[in-house]
């Protein structure tokens, strides 16, 4: 059933053998197309096209099952049967190549007659049990037994020998397995084997007792594993925390944008009365195809939890004390005024492009520079790192890193810090011919990768043409180097953003075009915050000793207790009761990214919008809207009062923070290198990612940290690592 | 003569007027009729069959037609805040002519035990602040973060 | 579903447009070679009473020693190496010519069939694997042949190796033949150790390696697709057509499967030459063919026999008869258990080739004869085949692992008569429902003997039908 290395020799020889076939055919011309006729209409195809695929190009859809666009082909529920004309026997569409002057017919009798048969043959043992299944409204099954089933049923039951019957199977705290509705498509144990990475699917036994499940009872350990709820056309895989929540038809959906990593992966968050009931992943080839990973989808209940739903103020016992926005936001402005120009903000990792230029203008206008972001990034006295964004951004965009041919992580785990991009280079791996190495530790990545070691000398060496992977490297035609902002934020991360970023330039990859210089972000708000102006880490905000701190959604801990400046007005502006929270001295309640219409730029500098899909809890309210009200009360009132004129704002600073959707073209990779190559070189120590395992993965940020799924994740993991058949 | 006179009478609307005047008297005077006009937007007047415990009296003219006959006059200390629930259960039945005889001459209600469990006649209390809310059985949707707990 | 539609159009080629090219060749391949033979006009016209002299397998029933020496002796191994010196065409040609079609059931053209795999290689080695799971029931005949004949399926694979550029042979062996896998790893050691294969077999310059695998005994590992993915390691779950193993078999590298009396015959054609072996038989049919008889007739066995027989004169002949006489025939199953049953009538004119059974809507299949008189419950004996079958199908797609299942529901209850006679034409239905609708051919091999019952038994299930209500109405 799993063909994946096959697929993966086929492929390659396949490809050999193309060329070979070209090459001898006519050296010039392209491969010529082939006509075909679905229903009598013409069209041209490539060879090579199914007769699936060619029908879709002329708009006819023909139904299935087990096919899917990003999976190999099973070609085993025979729903796409179709006849050919000459053809004794129909043949599954989803599988066969055209071949020039079929004449196909998708709703002729054969196939009409084909197709209720399968469709008949798939409910004679599937469960009655619509009105409790939750898939029920967006089943592909009800769907298809609707528009190509039989009306009536010939299913005679003498003997009472009653349906198939199949025990249901725990595979974690996320997915909610009913065996029984099965329809055997396996495009669940496709997606694990092929685009997770995890064999932990299969099936077992053999005719009507086969079962889809994991061998042996253990959890299906992945951090994309939600996406086999949505690949299961029936409801055996579902949504666990939203079983019995609500159905499809009850609910109002939302385009919007997942702020959980930098990705910016495109999501549909699917509420019902103002509560944000399950995100699912919404498609777009260009970042997240049609995926989604765990805690992006999951972490929606976290949304719910230790929400900041009034404004408060510290009494001068030293308990925080909820009071309305006006007496918060003169608190404020008194203690803003007081301090002059000794005002700060530091900046978490779900600030939107909004609220991130409204605070800067605010305290510009007070006199102050002092901004920050929690993450650091190598900077120093005159020569930034962030003057030029090619320096902190993921160059190549996601989508070109599948197209690599060989690829070095430097000091992260893309698996977890940003899964998605982890099946791109899976992707890569499985399909064409993409090779990975890794400095830092020992980690599985879910694909044969080399690793180099773990010391941040090997970097020295591969920089200075000593380490053999630096000849590999030079000889690649599309090589990459992907550091994570983790490591750029160590304290020689100068060393290595110098150092690789010049070794980088060296490079002559195949393509002038293609960019080797990546690094891989972990927040949301950092790419958006640099591009604005604000300085990374925040050393020199503790330095400056301010009056009043502003720490927007700072829950990362950089400001903890222990450094917090002293005598200093602490003001928090998120949404989340979390690290920020007790530390300040007056909360400002803001929005979460479900509920604002906002700008986050992600790691390959794509700005994109999120919408609102509920409103704020309680007094909450958007977060720049609240800046916006303060600035009045002080008495320096910013220059915007609705979404667009702070847009126009935007544009002003950085005109692609409102090109939404768009991937803006990055230069003067040289010219940042000749800045970043004055640095001094300094390597230390051992290199270490913070995600190591699955079980590091779940609960990163405030939303995760406060998300009930999540935590019931990691216990599934801590409680699966005393059994026998887990890692 | 006398029919002419009759007739007479009955041309002029001299009747209506002395009704009228019959139903002045049995109000108590021009003031108290002009304040059942406003209390109640009509003056009639009838026989009195009864009273009930919270004060209001049921009264019965025959002279109207069937279905305006019979009405009630609620209790003076609800002034303007009567409304159909205050009409007790053994006095709608007769109301609504479910039976011709009040309930103090109705034997099958004279004969009926009354029990402890049996509650008293209660009037609607939807718009006051005695209404009648359901308790929510919904989850809150929310949970606020509390900086006492730590 | 705009967004499917939109979906499709976007999608990862690479999974089929590799296979197109070698694929649209292969076709034309097929078109040219049936344009070219074009079968020779048939002359004879009695067939059957094969002559000693004249049968392959000599050894067939253990009377001689069936190792290397006692092969010498019987003509094996003789002249191998000017064989494979005459050349791949050569071969190719004598296979051709003697019109030998597979053995295994369906009847390919062995020679077309050999003759895909000789295209320019691309750098991958080619395989010949044999197909030595012999599950199918009632058939008996490979198994003799490896138990006391191995040299010859050694040699075969040889000569058939050659004839397709294999770079070596896997045997797949049915996991229950434990005397017969025993044998063969004998016989393939004596053949190494006497230089017969193995590098430069027979001093030809050749090199050549015989590896047996035992399966674990599924029925569905005699598929051919199913029987490559087993001997990957991986479970045995038929792949789906195109790609065929010509273009990619085992270890994705092409593949011929063929059976094992196909290969075990190969030697002796090349000896002999094609057009004796093209002698026997009706055109399109020839050659000699092993057949098994078991059931109830006087005398089963297993017999080397001429094609084209009629299907009387080889029960009488070599069976002592049907018990109790012809007329106690009830009906013959002719081909292996997925061929549809034909009764007494159409038995007496039947003639024991692919052509002449086609013609009596069944099939000659694997040439394992099931002869049932009159004592058999024949709706009980149909019964229990699917059972069979709906215990081998694989599961892997929905007509054969529902529909199967389906089947043998509703036949249980036809055994005791327990259902409607609108249900003998719904299971006519299901089983057209489940033919040809399957990724393999077990979904037609479960489907035909449903097939063959209802087209010349239906009298007898509605008597069943009957009687249950009879009995049913006097309970009561």
């Amino acid at each position: 059933m799993l063909r994946v290395p096959l697929t993966r020799a086929v492929l390659a020889q396949s490809q050999r053998a193309g060329v070979l076939a070209t090459s001898k055919r006519m050296q010039s011309k392209a491969p010529e197309k082939v006509e075909v006729f679905i229903d009598d209409q013409p069209v041209m195809v490539l060879p090579g096209t199914t007769v699936l695929q060619a029908a879709a190009q002329v708009g006819i859809e023909i139904p299935r099952f087990c096919y899917h666009e990003r999976l190999a082909v099973a070609g085993n529920c025979r729903m796409c049967l179709v006849e050919v004309e000459k053809s004794p026997k129909p043949v599954a569409a989803c599988a066969m190549p055209v071949m020039k002057g079929w004449r196909i017919k998708t709703n002729s009798e054969m196939t009409r007659r084909a197709r209720e048969g399968v469709m008949e043959f798939l409910l004679a043992n599937h469960p009655l049990d619509c009105p409790i299944c939750d898939q029920g409204g967006e089943c592909d099954l009800q769907d298809q037994a609707m528009s190509f089933g039989s009306d009536r049923s010939r299913f005679t039951d003498i003997d009472h020998a009653g349906k198939r019957a199949v025990e249901d199977k725990d595979i974690g705290p996320l997915i909610k397995t009913t065996m029984t509705r099965c329809i055997h498509c396996t495009r669940c144990i496709r997606f694990a084997s092929e685009v997770a990475g995890v064999d932990d699917l299969g099936t077992t036994g053999r005719g009507n007792d086969m079962q889809v499940g994991t061998y042996v009872e253990k959890l299906f350990l992945s951090e994309i594993s939600g996406n086999v709820i949505d690949l299961c056309p029936v409801g055996a895989l579902t949504n666990k925390p939203y079983s019995f929540v609500a159905r499809p038809w009850e609910i109002r959906r939302i385009d919007s944008i997942d702020v959980l990593d930098a990705l910016g992966s495109n999501i549909t968050v699917n509420t019902r009365t103002g509560e944000v009931l399950r995100i699912l992943p919404r498609e777009n080839e260009d970042i997240n195809e049609e995926w989604l990973s765990d805690k992006s989808r999951f972490a929606c209940d976290g949304l719910k939890r230790q929400r900041l739903i009034t404004p408060m103020l510290r009494k001068p016992d030293g308990e925080l004390e909820a009071v309305e926005w006006e007496t918060a936001l003169i608190g404020v402005a008194q203690a803003v005024k007081n301090a002059g120009s000794k005002v700060a903000a530091v900046a978490g990792s779900f600030v939107d492009a909004e609220q991130l230029v409204a605070v800067k203008d605010l305290l510009n206008r007070l006199g102050s520079e002092l901004l920050c972001t929690e993450q650091k990034f190598p900077t120093s006295d005159g020569l930034s790192g962030i003057d030029f964004r090619s320096n902190y951004l993921l160059n190549s965009s996601i989508a070109a890193c599948e197209d690599a041919d060989l690829v070095l992580l430097v000091g992260t785990n893309p698996r977890y810090e940003a899964p998605l991009l982890n099946t791109r280079l899976r992707k890569g791996y499985v399909h064409k011919e993409l090779d990975v190495a890794v400095i830092g530790p020992q980690i599985d990545l879910s694909y044969r990768h080399e690793h180099l070691g773990s010391n941040a000398s090997i970097i020295q060496d591969i920089v200075s043409g000593k380490h053999p992977f630096a000849k590999r490297l030079k000889s690649a035609k599309r090589p990459l180097i992907i550091v994570g902002a983790n490591a750029l934020s160590r304290n020689d991360g100068k060393a290595f953003l110098s150092s690789l970023h010049s070794f980088a330039n060296q490079l002559k990859p195949e393509n002038s075009d293609w960019k080797v210089w990546n690094v891989l972000q972990t927040n949301a708000s950092q790419v958006a915050a640099l591009d604005i102006g604000y300085k990374p880490g925040v050393d020199e905000v503790i330095a400056a000793g301010p009056k009043v701190l502003f720490l927007l959604g700072a829950d990362n801990e950089a400001i903890n207790k222990d450094n917090i400046p002293k005598d200093c007005f602490v003001v928090y502006l998120g949404h989340h009761g979390d690290n920020g929270a007790p530390l300040s001295h007056a909360i400002l309640p803001g929005a979460a990214y479900t509920e604002k219409q906002a700008t986050y730029v992600n790691t390959e500098g794509r700005a994109q919008q999120t919408l609102i899909a509920i409103t704020p809890p309680g007094m909450a309210r958007e977060d720049w809207k609240i800046i916006r009200a303060l600035s009045e009360v002080i008495g320096t009132s910013l220059p915007y009062d609705n979404l667009d004129e702070i847009r126009d704002r935007l544009e002003d600073i950085a005109p692609h923070l409102v090109r939404y959707g768009r991937l803006e073209e990055n230069n003067f990779f040289a010219q940042a290198e000749q800045l970043a190559k004055s640095q001094s070189v300094a390597f230390q120590g051992e290199i270490d990612v913070k995600q190591k395992s699955l079980a590091d993965f779940y609960m990163t940020d405030s939303i995760t940290r406060a998300s009930p799924t999540m935590a019931k994740c990691v216990q599934a993991i801590k409680k699966g690592q005393g059994r026998a058949y887990t890692y | 003569m006398s029919k002419l006179i009759k007739n007479a009478v009955n041309f002029f609307g001299v009747q209506q007027l002395l009704r009228l005047g019959a139903d002045v008297k049995q109000n108590g005077g021009i003031i108290k009729s002009i304040k059942k006009l406003y209390r109640m937007d009509s003056i009639k007047a009838g026989r009195l069959v009864g009273q009930d415990k919270y004060g209001n009296k049921y009264y019965e003219n025959p002279h109207f037609f069937f279905g305006r006959n019979r009405w009630v006059e609620y209790a003076e200390y609800k002034n303007l805040e009567y409304d159909a629930t205050q009409v007790p259960a053994e006095w709608f039945g007769w109301l609504h002519y479910r039976t011709d005889a009040p309930p103090y001459a109705d034997i099958a209600k004279l004969q009926t035990k009354k029990y402890k469990w049996m509650m008293d006649h209660s009037e609607n209390a939807t718009g006051t602040k005695d209404a009648y809310f359901p308790y929510s059985t919904v989850n809150a949707k929310f949970t606020a973060w509390d900086p006492k707990k730590k | 579903m705009a967004l499917a539609i939109k979906r499709i159009s976007s999608i990862p080629k690479q999974q089929l447009a590799a296979l197109s090219v070698p694929l649209t060749k292969k076709y034309q391949i097929r078109g040219n070679a049936t344009q070219v033979s074009a079968p020779p006009p048939q002359t004879k016209t009695k067939f059957g009473n094969l002559s000693d002299q004249d049968r392959i397998f000599t050894n067939l029933y253990g009377r001689h020693d069936w190792r290397l020496k006692g092969a010498l002796k019987r003509g094996d191994w003789y002249k191998t190496k000017e064989i494979l010196e005459k050349g791949v065409d050569w071969i190719l040609n004598e296979m051709k010519a003697s019109g030998l079609r597979g053995r295994g059931g369906a009847g390919f053209p062995t020679g077309m069939k050999w003759s895909f795999m000789n295209k320019p290689s691309d750098g991958r080695p080619k395989y010949l694997v044999v197909n030595a799971d012999e599950g199918e029931p009632g058939t008996c005949k490979d198994r003799e042949i490896m138990r006391h004949d191995p040299h010859k399926l050694i040699e075969g694979c040889l000569i058939a190796g050659r004839a397709m550029g294999a770079r070596a042979a896997y045997i797949y062996i049915r996991g229950e033949f434990y005397n017969e896998a025993s044998n063969m790893q004998i016989a393939i050691a004596e053949a190494y150790q006497a230089g017969l294969i193995g590098k430069n077999a027979c001093n030809s310059g050749y090199d050549f390696d015989v590896f047996m695998h035992r399966g674990a005994g599924a029925y569905i590992c005699g598929e051919e697709t199913a029987l490559i993915e087993s001997l990957e390691g991986k479970q045995g779950k038929p792949r789906l057509k195109p790609p065929f193993p010509a273009d990619v078999g085992v270890f994705g590298c092409p593949t011929t499967v063929s059976n094992v009396e196909t290969v075990a015959v190969a030697p002796t054609i090349c000896r002999r030459g094609g057009v004796w072996f093209a002698s026997f038989g009706r055109t399109r049919n020839s050659g000699t063919k092993l057949f098994n008889i078991s059931g109830h007739v006087n005398n089963p066995c297993t017999v080397e026999e001429e094609m084209s027989i009629p299907l009387k004169e080889l029960i009488e002949r070599h069976c002592g008869g049907v018990r109790g006489g012809w007329d106690n025939l009830l009906g013959i199953i002719p081909g292996g258990s997925s061929t549809p049953i034909i009764p007494k009538d159409v038995c007496s004119e039947a003639i024991m080739d692919f052509d002449g059974l086609v013609a009596c809507q069944t099939s000659l299949g694997t040439a394992a004869i099931i002869v049932m008189d009159k004592s058999t419950d024949v709706i009980k004996a149909i019964a229990r085949l699917i059972a069979f079958y709906k215990h081998e199908s694989c599961g892997q797609c929905t007509p054969c692992r529902e529909g199967v299942s389906w089947m043998n529901k509703v036949m249980t209850r036809f055994v005791t008569g327990n259902a409607r006679p609108e249900e003998i034409d719904m299971l006519w239905e299901v089983s057209k429902q489940i033919e040809g609708h399957s990724i393999c051919a077990l979904g037609d091999g479960a489907a035909w003997p449903v097939q063959g019952l209802i087209r010349h038994f239906r009298p007898e299930i509605e008597n069943r039908m009957k009687e249950f209500k009879k009995r049913e109405a006097l309970e009561n």
